[in-house]
Parts: structure tokens; sequence; C-alpha cells
């Protein structure tokens, strides 16, 4: 449940709250120990990331271009890439990713439906926002070892559909229909996640507005769409880029609870497949490859959604 | 005017519905948990027939949840402490001083913030086997403070920044050094801060099953989470007692959010209006 900020501030970009950063130098020169201290306090968290953050990632890109196995340490050069476009798993993989692409809109629609709803004061809506956020709390692990009894072929869902009317659905053993349970469940435990960053931006938003249009007549869904959607073109970029975030990487936990990739491989997904490849095959340096591919994904798609959302806020 | 109450109606029934399907997994799972085999086999909706805590207890002491959440409790409690303390040392020096380099370090660490775990978890796999941190309690505690210290830093940088210069001023005046400042003005300052991130990061370390995995993979530095998926092929056919596990490993959770819900949102929601 990792939510990076996005907004610029620090020594960047000052935010209004700090109107001219003032060195802190009262003491004419000082003594030695008082110029070193910045550097002194800033050195562990450098040598971390810089350690185990950066330093892999270099590391992980040049690992994708060598072997694995006996041509351990030899540059292969696009070897690996070429062994992951050939490998229906992958494939498989990069689909589902797709399939995640495409549900994006509806994973962000949820939250901003929901939470607008809150806004306007529904009946009952003050126990909602608690509500909805709580599966955010919990781990995937958590979450899908809940999910692996209720979707049993004898658990509460099926039994639901069962008074319904409907047959019972082997949610988590046809090829067709896990990987829709999976991210389904995945979007069950996180929309309370955007729905409380909706509403922070709401609490930004200006009331009067909306009671205008209110007073002029404007329907629920124009007010909607003229008045919430432009105001939180913001807010909107970011629960966007978020959730994508979640959805590519945050999902290791249920599939590896819930279905463990099948089935007939059918829920794979790239971090999945880099964990396998790894763990099990002992093939790190084709891992490594499946790695960087999942990066430049992440990278295309967020610089590519950053360029549609700044178009259409530009249009309003 | 009755239109909108009507609408706001129709809406309020699926979102009540949606408030019950949120929390019933949860309800099913304790109920399942006090259940005896028996009384699961024979019908697994109906109330737990007494309020049994048989299946919990076992689960505590002979399926090793015990050993796993203690191994938990120490990881999270040494991580955090350390990425509240150099989160908010190299926070404050991002927030507060200016040196030649500071901006290039500001944004460097805005970098490693969008580096997913994923594509950097083969190389630090490697890393940690070449330094023999591999498997022992220090590698995951570095492994976490690498993976959440970004995020730490940028919370707690824009955080300092909105600490009235004044205030940093007349400490130096009183004749604080630059330690002196960060540690009498900056930490106490910055406790609602510290507060925030720090159950935010106790959150992700403590629901972390990928990193855990992949450093601490041997059986009896198993942590709490990697516990849960590994009691899913053990106890297929004792579910109950898998159910006592999983609410083994939630409880925690649960009780940090009944009495944290506040700090939790406004990490979650930092950044993401109008800067």
């Amino acid at each position: 449940m990792t939510a990076p900020s996005l907004s610029p501030a620090g020594p960047a970009t000052t935010g209004p709250a700090r109107p001219v950063p003032r060195p802190m130098r009262r003491r004419r020169g000082g003594l030695r120990s008082e110029r070193l201290a910045p550097l002194v306090l800033l050195a562990p968290a450098v040598l971390v990331i810089v350690g185990l953050r950066l330093w892999p990632l270099v590391l992980g890109i040049n690992f994708s271009f060598t072997g694995d196995g006996d041509r351990d340490g030899q540059a292969v050069g696009f070897d690996n890439y070429l062994t992951l476009l050939g490998d229906p798993l992958f494939r498989t993989a990069l689909r589902n990713v797709g399939l995640l692409v495409l549900l994006l809109p509806v994973a962000v629609a949820v939250p901003g439906l929901l939470a607008t709803f809150i806004y306007l004061k529904v009946p009952g809506h003050r126990v909602h926002r608690g509500v909805y956020f709580f599966p955010a709390v919990l781990s995937p692990v958590i979450v899908g070892a809940i999910f692996t009894l209720l979707l049993a072929f004898d658990g509460p869902v099926n039994a639901l559909l069962g008074l319904a009317g409907l047959g019972p659905v082997d949610w988590l053993g046809d090829p067709d229909v896990a990987i829709f349970a999976v991210v389904g469940v995945h979007v069950w435990a996180t929309f309370g996640m955007g729905l409380v960053v909706f509403l922070a931006g709401f609490a930004t938003l200006d009331r009067s507005l909306l009671d205008a249009a209110e007073v002029d007549g404007a329907s629920l869904a124009q007010r909607i769409r003229h008045v919430v959607v432009p105001g939180l073109s913001r807010t909107i970029q970011f629960v966007f880029v978020t959730t994508m975030i979640g959805l590519l990487t945050s999902m290791f936990g249920l599939v590896y609870v819930m279905t463990s990739g099948g089935p007939e491989g059918s829920t794979y997904l790239p971090e999945y497949y880099v964990w396998i490849q790894q763990g099990q095959f002992g093939q790190p340096a084709l891992a490594s490859a499946a790695s960087t591919a999942l990066f430049l994904i992440m990278l295309v798609v967020g610089l590519a959604q950053v360029a549609v959302l700044r178009r259409s806020g530009r249009e309003d | 005017m009755t239109g909108t109450r009507l609408t706001r109606w129709v809406v309020a029934i699926p979102m009540a519905l949606l408030a019950l399907a949120t929390v019933y997994p949860l309800v099913f799972t304790a109920n399942v948990a006090m259940k005896t085999r028996r009384e699961y086999v024979l019908d697994r909706f109906s109330p737990a027939g007494s309020l049994s805590f048989d299946n919990v207890v076992r689960a505590w002491t002979s399926v090793g949840m015990s050993r796993y959440f203690l191994n938990s409790v120490v990881v999270v409690t040494c991580s955090v402490a350390l990425l509240l303390l150099l989160g908010s040392m190299a926070g404050f020096v991002l927030a507060r001083l200016r040196f030649r380099g500071s901006s290039v370090l500001f944004l460097g660490v805005l970098a490693a913030l969008f580096i997913p775990f994923q594509v950097i978890m083969v190389p630090l796999a490697r890393i940690m086997a070449d330094t023999g941190l591999l498997d022992t309690y220090p590698g995951l505690v570095l492994a976490y403070v690498a993976q959440f210290l970004p995020f730490t830093i940028f919370l707690l940088t824009s955080y300092y920044s909105t600490v009235p210069a004044e205030i940093v001023d007349a400490a130096r005046i009183d004749g604080n050094s630059v330690y002196g400042v960060y540690w009498r003005i900056m930490l106490p300052i910055g406790t609602p801060a510290l507060l925030s991130v720090g159950v935010l990061n106790a959150l992700f370390c403590w629901n972390d099953v990928l990193i855990s995995l992949l450093v601490m993979p041997s059986a009896e530095h198993r942590t709490l989470m990697v516990g849960v998926t590994s009691l899913r092929g053990q106890y297929s056919d004792d579910i109950p007692t898998f159910a006592s596990g999983v609410l083994i490993a939630a409880v925690p959770v649960l009780l940090v959010y009944l009495f944290l819900q506040r700090q939790i949102a406004d990490g979650v929601t930092a950044g993401s209006t109008k800067g």
C-alpha cells in the first residue's frame, strides 16, 4: 500500500509557508563540526538509498543483459528479452497488465463516485468513510486468505449466487474467471485508499460553487461533470497514478495466496513472474529482464496518463 | 429538491450494502475461527455454537504463529525506529539547510520514490547474499528501511518546510548547534508528522510479504505474513485453525486502525491536493 506523494515540496520548490529559505549560518564561519553537520545528518539516509535502491536498479538493468546458468556473467545482448517475448507465461502476464490498465478507470471512478456521494452527505455518510477504508490497511496476504474462504466452491459468495438462483462459479479454478476474481478482490481491498484521497481533495473544493450550481438547477450528474471534476483535477491525477502503481506492484500477495499464478498460469502478473524466475527457477538474469520490462511499462503508462490528464485538464 | 432527496436514498442503499460487503468477510472469518471443525463442515454460515478460542490458541501455540508474530514485532519495531531516525535527520537537512548539492540530493530521493521493489528485488537479493545479510534480521530491517525511506524523507521534508524560520533562528541565537536544533526543536515539533509516517511505515512493514519472502526465507525467521501463507498449504483441511491464524495476523492492524485512523489517512493523503 505504498502511497508515493507527487506534490513538489522541499527545497527544490518551497511551499508558501516558507517565504525565503534562510540559511542557518548565524555564527560567522562556524566550527568545523557545524559545517559538516548537514552531511553527517544526511549521510546514513543517502548511503541506504544509494546502496540499496539506486545501485540495485543500475545493477539490475546491467544484469538483464547477461546470461543465466552456464552463461552466468557473460554478455548476451537482448537474449533475455527475446526469451521473455517467447514465454507464454510472460505473455499472459503482459496481457493481464493490459487488462489492469483497461480496468484502471473503473478502479478510479468507483472511489471517486463514492467520495462524491459521501461529500454530498448521503444518508450514512459518517459511517461509510471509516468502513470503506479499513480493508485498505489489511495485508494483501490476509485479504487473499480471507477470500480463498469466501470464493471457495461451497463458500458464501456462491451461496449468495445460489439464493439469486444462479449456478455456482469456480472463482479461483476457472482460467477465464480467476484473474477477474483476483483483480476484483484487489479493488475491493483498495478502493478505500482512493476514497480517502478524494475526500481530502473535496476538503479543498469551494463549496459555494457547488451550491451555486444547485441553485441554478444543475442535476447531480451535471454538478459532478462541471464542478467536481475540474476542481479536483490534481487529486484525480494523483489517484490515477497511485492506483496504477498499486495495480502493477502490490498484487503479489494476493496472487501468491489466492492462485499461485494458476489455474494454467492465467493469473500471472509481471511481479509474480519475476519472483518465480528468481526464486523457483533460479534464473536471476531472466528475472531482471522481466523487472526492467515492468519498470518500462510503468514509466510508459505513467507518462501517457500524465499527458492525457494534462490535456483534458487544459480543456476545462 | 425532492428529486435530489430521492437520488440520495437511491444511492444510499447500494452504499450501505457495499459497507456490509466490506465488513462481512472479516466477520465471516472471525466466526469460522470460533467454530469447531465439525461445526464448520456441517454449516459454515451459522454463528459459532460457543465463543471458543481453542483454534486461536492452537494456532498461536502449536502452529508457530507466536514465533512468526515475535519475528514481525522485532523487525517492524527496528525498521520503524530506524526509518524515523534517518528520515527525520535527512528531512530536517533537506528542508532547512542549504548547501552545495542539496537540491540534487532531494531530486535523488524523489527519483528513488518511483523505483518499485519488483524492479530491484533480484539485484537486492544478490547484494544481501554477498554481504552476508540474507536471512538475517538486520538484512530484513535494512531492506524495509531502504524501501520506505524515500517516502518517509519526502513527507518529513514537506512537514519541516512548514516550521516557521523564526523558531529555528531563535534556537540558534540561544546557542544551539545544528544538532541541537535537530534534537531539541525539530524532533519534538515534528511529533504529529512522525506519528503519522511511523504508523504508515509500521503498516507497510507488518503487511509486507514479498520483501520478507525474498530476504528472510528460512522457516524459523518467517514473519507473520509469510507464516499465514504457509498455513494455507498445511491446514487446508482444518479451515478453523487457518482462519484463526489469519485473525491473529489481522487483529493488531485492526486495533491500530481503530485508534489511529486519522494519522493513517493523513499519511495516505499527503501530497494529494494542491501542493
